[in-house]
């Protein structure tokens, strides 16, 4: 397709417009946390007449104790970490075990792990609270890392990749002596590093974003994520003062712009291989 | 290979476990509750058969009402935001196709970031946007000399600023799955078009779209399951009004258990909210199919 210059200019003018557009409550979240309170409600103006510090001071001092943001922003990456590391590896020694050893019932497996993937979350998610909560495990890791291993979506990925690779180099290995464990760590391992890839991002995503289950399972402010976090100061009472609202959100989301700026390539990638939302 | 089955099972092992006790478990638990009078603070109060089921389905008790009009509510948001974001997403997806090189990377970075953003936070900043009393779209209408509007409290005003806000949040997931499927059409279809004489629209109708329809059905899917999902931001932004009509079926289902003490209820509710997902996402994927046999 041959454009003109003329059209392509056009083009990328038109995409600017819409980049504004999309970037405007991003630059409105920043602008507004350096706000003072009577100017964050009242004025129509995007930057500060008076620039201020004092929402970030607050959120330090006054809400240290009913709003830690950084312990929560820890809480978030600790769980994210934690919950992706146990996926890859609980999946990948799973998919393993199908695709190339000798589990026994393995297409019985196989067949309850497609189906599972057809149930809505929403079946699941205030049952496991419950179980949770009769094993007295809420207000702990627990609930919010070990359910993310069961997640099916990764076998499944992973066992696909596995069946379209050829076992030349497992069996190779294997005549020289390795065990299944040794063939896992040096030969398969390293050849389903893309997946395992994509399966981290989205993982990650997954736990990070996460709203309702960490909401259901955590009580006190010391054990929420920044999602569930960021949920209580716009909810209700708290919802008085634009700038500061604005000043923890800001707080929350740099982190994650940042590995995504980053990042961006993967994420590119792993949408690509699924459509987890 | 020889492998002995003990090895085979005890790597399989771990992930067999977490299976059971964080995904069967739950699963069967609900099912089994649903079909008993439960409550969250009681516990089991006997067996009652698909009685839950047919409350919720019959006329008459105000489970059937929260519960109709919390479909409705969703059934309302998926529609008008289907639209958005599948079509404005796959024309993202052809603007950045056709923008050079380095600002294509550039301009897909943008419209992609803020899904990095999670929805509480997307929640709190739209609120504060678009919030009727000292809300930022409002200070910005009256400098204009404009009334200011009340976006909250009135439809379908309401629906106007979760929309926006959703949008804003996920429309650049479903562009990424646009733009890699645009990259993987194949170049030389183009070319044979245009030496056909084909225009712009006829070369996007007859090459490009037939090329990328499995991926247009499956993000037209998985936007109905996310936009059934609906949480979040009615749950922030609206708190579920303005009188009810941005209550989702989730948020229902949350306080039929623990509002209304209803567990075997709500448990019911989760169920037939499934079933009814199920049977919209088989339903686009035979029509999907039906209409590539047909091409």
């Amino acid at each position: 397709m041959k454009q003109t210059k003329t059209q392509k200019v056009i083009l990328v003018i038109i995409a600017s417009i819409i980049s504004l557009i999309f970037i405007f409550p991003l630059f409105w979240m920043f602008f507004t946390s350096f706000k003072g309170m009577a100017e964050s409600i009242s004025s129509a103006r995007l930057l500060p007449r008076n620039w201020t510090t004092g929402n970030f001071v607050e959120l330090f001092t006054v809400d240290a104790a009913s709003a830690p943001i950084i312990r929560w922003l820890f809480n978030t990456a600790f769980i994210s970490i934690g919950g992706t590391l146990l996926v890859i590896v609980t999946n990948t020694l799973a998919a393993y075990s199908i695709a190339r050893l000798n589990l026994p019932a393995k297409r019985l497996f196989m067949f309850i792990i497609v189906a599972s993937m057809t149930v809505p979350g929403i079946v699941i998610v205030f049952p496991r609270y419950f179980n949770f909560r009769d094993m007295g495990l809420l207000d702990t890791f627990a609930p919010l890392i070990l359910p993310y291993a069961a997640s099916t979506l990764g076998v499944f990925l992973i066992y696909s990749f596995l069946r379209n690779f050829p076992r030349d180099l497992e069996e190779a290995a294997y005549i020289d002596g390795a065990n299944q464990l040794q063939i896992l760590r040096h030969v398969v391992f390293p050849s389903i590093k893309p997946v395992i890839a994509t399966l981290s991002v989205i993982t990650f995503i997954l736990i990070y974003n996460d709203f309702l289950w960490p909401l259901l399972v955590t009580n006190s402010a010391e054990m929420r994520t920044v999602t569930v976090g960021i949920a209580n100061l716009v909810q209700g009472a708290n919802f008085v003062n634009p700038g500061k609202m604005m000043a923890s959100t800001l707080i929350a989301t740099v982190p994650a712009l940042l590995i995504f700026i980053f990042a961006n390539r993967y994420f590119v990638k792993g949408v690509n291989s699924t459509g987890l939302k | 290979m020889k492998i002995s089955k003990t090895v085979s099972s005890l790597m399989f092992l771990p992930f067999l476990l977490f299976f059971i006790l964080f995904w069967m478990v739950p699963f069967l638990y609900g099912l089994y509750v649903s079909f008993h009078s439960w409550t969250v603070s009681g516990g089991n109060n006997g067996f009652v058969g698909l009685d839950n089921y047919i409350r919720i389905l019959s006329p008459g008790n105000m489970y059937h009402d929260s519960f109709m009009n919390a479909l409705g509510n969703t059934l309302y948001f998926v529609v008008i935001s289907l639209v958005p974001l599948v079509v404005f997403a796959l024309l993202l997806a052809l603007l950045i196709e056709n923008i050079p090189g380095k600002l294509k990377v550039f301009f897909r970075t943008v419209f992609f970031i803020s899904y990095a953003v999670s929805v509480t936070a997307v929640s709190a900043i739209f609120k504060w946007l678009f919030t009727g009393n000292g809300g930022y779209i409002n200070n910005v209408l009256e400098g204009f000399g404009l009334d200011s509007i009340g976006w909250l409290n009135n439809q379908p005003y309401a629906w106007i600023a979760v929309l926006a806000a959703t949008v804003w949040w996920t429309i650049g997931y479903n562009m990424i799955l646009f733009v890699n499927a645009l990259d993987e059409v194949d170049a030389s279809l183009y070319e044979a078009a245009s030496l056909d004489g084909a225009n712009a629209w006829e070369r996007f109708w007859n090459v490009t779209f037939p090329s990328i329809k499995g991926v247009f059905v499956f993000v037209t899917i998985i936007t109905v399951i996310a936009s059934f999902n609906l949480y979040g931001q009615t749950l922030l932004i609206t708190e579920g009004g303005p009188a009810r009509s941005t209550m989702s079926l989730t948020m229902i289902i949350q306080n039929t258990i623990f509002s209304q003490n209803n567990l075997g209820m709500g448990s019911a509710m989760a169920i037939l909210m499934g079933i009814i997902m199920v049977f919209i996402t088989l339903v686009q994927f035979l029509i999907g199919f039906r209409k590539d046999d047909n091409a």
